[in-house]
Formats: C-alpha cells, sequence, structure tokens
C-alpha cells in the first residue's frame, strides 16, 4: 500500500460520517414521501370505493320515508350534489386534519367515535398479541426443535383447531362453558355496566383505568370479561406464529452454520436459543406485527359474540348502516395502522438485519 | 412426565385465580334490558324512524296525547288534559297541562307545542308524512297549529277527517312530541331546528330522561323526578347493546340481565318451558310482505302476483322459523285495527302449487320466467325466501335471491329497482286507513311525480278506483258502514294488489323473574308502568 493510498483512505474515512447523514436523510425523505404517496392512494381509494358502494347515505339519515324533495334536500346538504374531484378534494382536505364529519350512526363526530371504540380492541388485541406470542413462539421453537415426534404433532393438531374452528362458535361454546357453565368468567360485555359510570377513562385501556385509580373491583370485573375473547383471539395468532416460527426454525436447522455449531459441540439449547432463534428474530417480527394489525382492525365476530363495543363492530355496523363517513374514517385508519406497523419493521429489519443497509 | 404435571397445576391455579362468579341479580330499581341498539341513529322525534328509538322516545318525550296502555285502539290524555272538536270537525282545540316544565326550567307551554310540530314539517323527514297525510303541510304550518295562548293549542284540519285517527296519529308517531322550544333555539346551527343537538340529546318531558346514549354500546334512561304525570316505578332504565341472540339468552339465564328483546325462534321455543323465565308477545301492526315491480310485464298481471300467495306454506313458517315471531296475514290490514278483517277472512290463502300453476298458465307464464328477489338480513328473512324460491322453482319461476344490508334494499325498493322484494312495513295507527292510505293509494304513477313515500309507488302500480275508495271511506260518518267499506277493501286489494302479505309480525320479549310488571301494545312500551320485585 502506497502512501497516497493511506491519505486516500484516511480522506474518506474523515468524510464518511458526512456521507452516511447524507444517506440517512434520503432514506427518511424516500421513506416519508412514500409514506404519504400511500396515504393519499388510501384516500383516493377509500372515496372512490365509498361512493361505489350500493349504498345510499342519504336515505340512511331521512329514513325510508321520506320525500322526494326532502331528499333532493339532503343531498345538497351533504354535498353529494357536486362533481366528484371537489368532494374528493374536501375529502383529502378534511382527512389530512382527521375530520372525517359526522357519523350518521351516532351523531357525533367520528374522530370522536373512533377514539371512544379503538381503545376497547387495543385492549382486547394486546391481551391477546401478548398471550398469543407469549405461547406461539415458544411452541413453534418446541414443536422444530422435536421435528416429528408426538409434541410436534399435538402443536400441529392445536394449531390446525386454532386456524380452522369458526371463531363465532368458539366464542359462543366459551361462553356456555365458562361463563354459563362453570361462572369462571364474565358475560358478554367489557365492563358491568354499573361499574361503567364509576370509571373516569383516562387511557380508554379499562384493565389500566381500573388499576390506575385503584379500583381492584373494577379490574376484576374487566380481567374477567376480557379474558375469554382475549384468548379465543389469542388461540388464532398462537396458531399462526406457532406454524410460522416452526417453519423458520426447521429453515435454520438446516444451515451450515448450525451444523458447525452442532460440530463444535454446541448444546441443543444452546443451538436453538443462541444459535437459531436469533436468525429468525427478524423474520418473527413481521408475523407478529402482521398477526397485530389484523387484531387490532378489530374481530367483528368476537365483538359481536362478546358485545365488545369495539373497532370492528363500529366499522361493520356502520358499513351496513350506510354511514359512508365513519366507514370513510375507520378504513384510513387501518390504513394507518398497517402503514405503521409496516414502517416500524421496516425500522426493525434495518437496525437488526445488516443485509438490508 | 413430573414437569408436565407442574406446568398444568401452574395453569389450573392461575384459571383459579381468575375466576370470577357472575352476578346472580340486577339492581332492584333498574331494568337491564338487552337488545340490539345498532339501529338508533337520533334521538330527535322529528327524525326517528326506527322501532328501538321509537319505543325509547316515547318514554322521553311526553306528546300531546298518548295511546291507551288498557286499550290500544284508545286515546288518553297526556300533554294535553282535554280537548274539543269544533261542531264542522275541522279544528282540535287542545287544553295543556299546566304546571310542567321542562329540564331547563322553562314551563311547557301551546308556544312549545307549535314549534315542534311545525319543526317537523320543515325538517321534511320522513316522519313528516304522518302529518302531509292529513293535509297539513310546510307551507301551512303556520295556520296548521297555532297557539292561542300559554295553554291552549289549536290545530286546524284541511278536511273533516276522523279525529280519532288524527289523534291516534299523533299518540303514537313522533309528531307531536312537546319540545323545550325556548331552550332549543338557542342550540340551533344553521336552521337546522336543533336536529344536530337533539341528535344525542333530549329537551322535552317524560317520565324518563336520556341520560347517555353510546352508539353500539348502551342507552342510560334516568326516572324524571320533576315529572308531572305519576311517578315512573324505577329509578333507571339500562338498554345494552346485546346483538347475539345467544349471547342474550346467556345473560338471561344468568340473571346478568331482566329482559331480552331479540331472541330467535329457537331460543324463544326453549325458554318457554323454562319455569323462572316468562316469554310474551304482542301483535304490531306490522307486515311483512313481498312486493312486485308492476312495471315489469309479468307482475303487471294480477293472476301473476296472486299465483305467489299460493307458494307460501303459512302454517309451516308460522311454526318454526316465525314461531313466536309472527302469525300468517294476507290482508293488508293487520289484525287490532278498526275495520280489519277477521282471522279467518284475513288469511284464507295455503300453499297450492296447482292453484299457482293454473294462475301463471291463465296469465301466459305457463312456461314460467326468471326474476331477481331482494331480501334484507333479519335472521328469518333467509330462510323464508328460500321456502319461497323452492316453491317457486316447481312452478317454473326462477328467483335468484340476493341478500343486501337494508339501506340497499330500501334504495332499490325506492328506486324502482328490484322485481320483487320482501320487506316489512309498520304503521303508526290501529285503523284500517293507516296501511290503505299507503298499500293502496298512489296518487301519481309517473317517475316524475317521484311519490318515494307510497310503497304503490315504488311498485309502480296505479288503480284509480282504489285512491277513490279508500278516501270514501275515510270519511264516511257511519262507522258500521266504514268497517264494511274498508272489509270490501281488504278483500279486493287481496285478489288485485301490489304485495303479497305474509305476515304480521310479533313483539316477544323474554322477562327474567325479577320483572313482575311489563306493560306494552304494538304502538308503545310503557316504560314507567315496569316493575320488578
Amino acid at each position: 500500500m502506497s502512501a497516497s493510498d493511506l491519505a486516500g483512505s484516511a480522506a474518506s474515512n474523515q468524510s464518511a460520517p458526512s456521507i452516511r447523514w447524507g444517506r440517512v436523510a434520503r432514506e427518511v425523505l424516500r421513506t416519508v414521501a412514500s409514506v404519504l404517496v400511500t396515504i393519499l392512494g388510501l384516500l383516493a381509494l377509500t372515496f372512490f370505493i365509498g361512493r361505489l358502494l350500493p349504498l345510499d347515505p342519504v336515505l340512511a339519515i331521512l329514513g325510508d320515508d321520506a320525500s322526494q324533495e326532502a331528499y333532493d334536500r339532503m343531498v345538497v346538504q351533504l354535498g353529494l350534489d357536486k362533481p366528484l374531484w371537489q368532494q374528493f378534494l374536501t375529502y383529502v382536505v378534511n382527512s389530512l386534519q382527521f375530520d372525517f364529519g359526522t357519523s350518521l350512526t351516532s351523531g357525533k363526530p367520528v374522530t370522536e367515535d373512533i377514539l371512544r371504540v379503538f381503545p376497547a380492541t387495543l385492549e382486547l388485541a394486546t391481551v391477546a398479541m401478548i398471550l398469543g406470542t407469549g405461547l406461539g413462539i415458544p411452541l413453534g421453537v418446541i414443536a422444530a426443535a422435536n421435528r416429528d415426534t408426538w409434541i410436534d404433532q399435538v402443536v400441529r393438531v392445536l394449531s390446525l383447531i386454532g386456524y380452522s374452528a369458526p371463531i363465532f362458535w368458539l366464542g359462543l361454546l366459551g361462553l356456555t362453558v365458562f361463563y354459563a357453565g362453570l361462572g369462571w368468567v364474565g358475560g358478554p360485555g367489557r365492563i358491568d355496566i354499573l361499574y361503567q359510570y364509576d370509571l373516569t377513562p383516562r387511557t380508554g385501556l379499562y384493565l389500566i383505568d381500573s388499576a390506575l385509580a385503584g379500583r381492584w373491583d373494577i379490574f376484576a370485573d374487566v380481567f374477567s370479561r376480557i379474558v375469554l375473547p382475549a384468548s379465543i383471539l389469542a388461540y388464532g395468532a398462537m396458531a399462526y406464529i406457532s406454524r410460522m416460527t416452526r417453519s423458520f426454525m426447521l429453515e435454520q436447522f438446516s444451515q451450515e452454520y448450525i451444523v458447525a455449531a452442532r460440530a463444535k459441540g454446541a448444546s441443543r439449547t444452546q443451538m436453538i436459543w443462541s444459535h437459531a432463534f436469533p436468525n429468525i428474530a427478524v423474520q418473527l417480527v413481521t408475523v407478529v406485527a402482521l398477526s397485530y394489525a389484523f387484531l387490532l382492525e378489530g374481530a367483528v365476530l368476537t365483538e359481536t359474540v362478546f358485545a365488545w363495543p369495539g373497532f370492528g363492530r363500529y366499522l361493520t355496523t356502520a358499513l351496513l348502516r350506510a354511514d359512508m363517513n365513519a366507514v370513510l374514517g375507520c378504513t384510513l385508519v387501518v390504513g394507518l395502522i398497517f402503514i405503521t406497523l409496516n414502517l416500524l419493521c421496516d425500522i426493525f429489519y434495518r437496525a437488526f438485519d445488516p443485509r438490508t443497509r | 412426565m413430573k414437569k408436565h404435571a407442574n406446568f398444568l397445576r401452574c395453569v389450573a391455579a392461575a384459571v383459579a385465580l381468575g375466576a370470577v362468579p357472575a352476578l346472580a341479580e340486577t339492581p332492584a330499581d333498574t331494568l337491564l334490558m338487552a337488545r340490539n341498539i345498532d339501529a338508533i341513529s337520533t334521538f330527535d322525534p322529528a327524525q326517528i324512524g326506527e322501532v328501538v328509538t321509537n319505543e325509547m322516545i316515547q318514554n322521553i318525550c311526553d306528546s300531546l296525547v298518548s295511546i291507551d296502555p288498557e286499550d290500544e285502539a284508545s286515546v288518553v290524555p297526556a300533554m294535553a288534559k282535554d280537548w274539543t272538536v269544533s261542531d264542522d270537525g275541522l279544528k282540535i282545540t287542545f287544553n295543556l297541562v299546566e304546571g310542567a316544565t321542562f329540564p331547563s326550567g322553562n314551563p311547557v307551554t301551546a308556544k312549545d307545542v307549535v314549534w315542534s310540530m311545525q319543526r317537523v314539517l320543515k325538517l321534511g323527514f320522513g316522519n313528516a308524512a304522518t302529518l302531509t297525510e292529513y293535509g297539513f303541510s310546510e307551507e301551512t304550518a303556520e295556520t296548521d297549529f297555532v297557539a292561542l295562548d300559554d295553554y291552549t293549542f289549536e290545530m286546524n284540519l284541511s278536511r273533516p277527517y276522523p279525529i280519532a285517527l288524527i289523534l291516534q296519529a299523533v299518540a303514537s308517531n313522533r309528531v307531536a312530541n312537546v319540545l323545550d322550544s325556548e331552550f332549543l333555539k338557542g342550540e340551533e346551527v344553521d336552521g337546522d331546528y336543533a336536529n344536530k343537538y337533539l341528535t344525542t340529546n333530549s329537551a322535552c318531558v317524560g317520565p324518563f330522561a336520556l341520560r347517555q346514549w353510546n352508539a353500539g354500546e348502551v342507552v342510560i334512561l334516568e326516572a324524571n323526578e320533576n315529572y308531572y304525570g305519576p311517578a315512573p316505578k324505577l329509578k333507571r332504565i339500562i338498554i345494552r347493546h346485546v346483538a347475539e341472540a345467544q349471547a342474550q339468552r346467556l345473560l338471561l339465564e344468568q340473571g346478568d340481565i331482566d329482559v331480552a328483546r331479540d331472541l330467535g325462534a329457537e331460543d324463544l321455543r326453549d325458554l318457554k318451558e323454562n319455569p323462572d323465565l316468562e316469554v310474551v308477545s304482542t301483535p304490531l301492526h306490522q307486515l311483512y310482505y313481498m312486493g312486485f315491480d308492476s312495471a315489469k310485464p309479468e307482475f303487471a298481471d294480477d293472476r301473476v302476483r296472486l299465483a305467489f300467495k299460493y307458494l307460501v306454506d303459512y302454517d309451516a313458517l308460522a311454526d318454526t322459523v316465525m314461531a313466536f315471531l309472527g302469525v300468517p296475514r294476507a290482508s293488508v290490514v293487520p289484525l287490532g285495527a278498526l275495520g280489519a278483517l277477521d282471522e279467518e277472512e284475513g288469511q284464507p290463502f295455503s300453499l297450492d302449487l296447482d292453484k299457482a300453476k293454473e294462475l301463471l298458465t291463465e296469465a301466459g307464464y305457463g312456461d314460467g320466467f326468471s326474476a331477481r328477489l331482494f331480501v334484507g338480513t333479519l335472521p328469518y328473512v333467509a330462510p323464508i325466501a328460500q321456502h319461497v324460491q323452492e316453491n317457486a322453482a316447481k312452478v317454473g319461476i326462477d328467483l335468484q335471491i340476493e341478500q343486501m344490508a337494508n339501506a340497499q334494499l330500501f334504495s332499490a325498493f325506492r328506486g324502482r329497482d328490484f322485481d320483487t322484494i320482501m320487506l316489512s312495513w309498520q304503521t303508526s295507527v290501529p285503523h284500517a286507513h293507516g296501511m290503505l292510505s299507503r298499500h293502496a293509494v298512489n296518487p301519481d304513477n309517473s317517475d316524475e311525480a317521484g311519490l318515494t313515500m307510497f310503497p304503490t309507488w315504488r311498485a309502480s302500480w296505479y288503480n284509480e278506483d282504489f285512491n277513490k275508495r279508500v278516501d270514501e271511506a275515510l270519511f264516511e260518518k257511519d262507522e258500521a258502514k266504514q268497517i264494511e267499506m274498508y272489509k270490501q277493501l281488504q278483500l279486493d286489494h287481496m285478489m288485485h294488489g301490489p304485495f303479497a302479505y305474509m305476515f304480521q309480525l310479533l313483539d316477544t320479549a323474554v322477562l327474567g323473574s325479577s320483572v313482575t310488571t311489563w306493560k306494552w301494545n304494538a304502538f308503545r312500551v310503557y316504560y314507567a308502568d315496569i316493575e320488578k320485585g
């Protein structure tokens, strides 16, 4: 190596930090731009799907019995007589300020409704996710480590049931056995109606709110009611996560570095948890994030069976009632959840997987 | 193995710790009712069109007069303590109760009645039809409803309509619920007559007041301590949203609710056997029927529409999917209404495929045809539609069922964009005119007329003779003769009308043992009279 080479190398080392910052800035800009384009696309999609659906928001407000004159007046009042592009523009501008208008089904601003129903779903989905991930990952690893043994078969059967049993049926069965039969859990509903007005919502997550208020009687009631729907949702999530974990782990087991580790005398536990498992962590994050996103969308059937006033039910009711403001607002929120979780996954990938840098 | 046993012990301990026994009974001063309340979209009396909200608002906002709890065909005083009718039958003068006050502290006066009734016409929601049907209009509202002084209200009619009918319409519909005009004028936005405010609030006098409504979650009503009438027996009525019938049943069986309102035929049959529960029913003035688009050549022929009435096994459906939910009825006028045909005369049809085939052949459709059948989402709808589809196929008619959300169904019906359709229609008066005025009368069948409030117009069915006869019957002073006219109208409508009526619907509830008094009829549930033991 010549002296000039060394000098050049030193110079490039000195300028390296500024080059990296530029790259980071470009990356951030690119990400922000891609998020903005996605959101705009989402807005356009939700808006035009809303207009294409054969639902009549005017009738939803006026009722089936209204006269044609009243109908025509409402069309003008809702701005539905304006050109489509103008309606879309208004929609985009309002949506960007989180103003989705008033819900026809609740008479309140859609944003207020979403803020009321979303915590119910967030709480349910989070408890379900903790249970689903906490059980699904170890089961998947154990199944992979004991491939084709009875343990693997048991996990497979459990997962298959979780995949295929209709959640509606599981919910009713669970209620019949654990609520009506054994009395182990609370009935349908998020909280005993007589407690509801004793509890001041701070976060909207009743487990946390009741704990913060030191109302352990309410906490016990809320817990007894969330445990069954969350377990049923968790079962489905667990089935998916355990199957994916198993397949990721089996892929790792066939890699040469595992063979090398075994040749060097690494124990079975070391090989699984210290060598193979860290390598599937990044892939697992995507699986878990996607499962979480699906749960956050709201599990309509579970929420219906358990009279859970959550996001999924709100969206479905809005759709059936032709409450387009609510439908568009909710769809946008679902889109944002996916975008956020995808973004977080991306960041996580970049941080932990050198190949993506 | 020992490791597994320890794990199981841990799980058992965790489950035991999490176990919380269900509440055994509801509070004595509160009625807890489970109901699907998804349909609620507003508490503005002028706008309410749903059965669920109608039931609540009748207990929140008193009207001028009320349907008698002991006899649904009679009207009793409410905000009006009495009334007189002018000799020419064109003027009703109401004397209002004195001393009633709104929650704001404002006294209830005749000006409030005027404002409340005029706003119904000016807002023009579906309910306005109750008034326009009897000649009141937005243009004449100022002279139709007049406050003579603070406690005297005058209603001016354009024709000598039967007074009983007008009072019934006012009592059971939401057109004369007296609102606090003084207070609500301060809540107006862009001349909306406080419609936005009343969506989620109440400003009126009734035995109960709306304390809270969380859409898709709960409605809480609290007893009005300053009520001018007899005090309600209970302090609170909580209507909890439970959409799933099975969940309602479990809650009721566990004693966690007092009343379940949306149970299906199978559950009701089971619960009837439970000695701790009581299944109660009341016939509604609501008919479930099949409509045909008479603008389509095949349905323009009376005989084709008539043939469909022979494609239904009414009794079999009544014993199965419609058990506790409906009774067979082919007449356009529901049982219980003035002038209604009796049970037997009102339902002369039965499943008769040969007769249906014969009628179709006579009409020139012996080889059948195909048509779409639009239906909604109520639980009993699909089985009935499939039943009709199967029988129709046997006489060569290919019906393609399309199930859709109610909003979409109404839209298709109003837009005259259907072949055949199944849905229900409810009238708010126990009088033959209530149904005939919409199901037999069509003032103008042209597309331009856009008379969407008339199901006859939606079905493109027009018959000058019916228009005339319904009007004549309405103004017939001799009641015996009038009833005879209504009976003949029903018989003729059965043979030539645009619709095939199948069931008169029932409202059925299951009461827990805690409920000792439950009072209702076709038009009202009297929350103030409900008692718990």
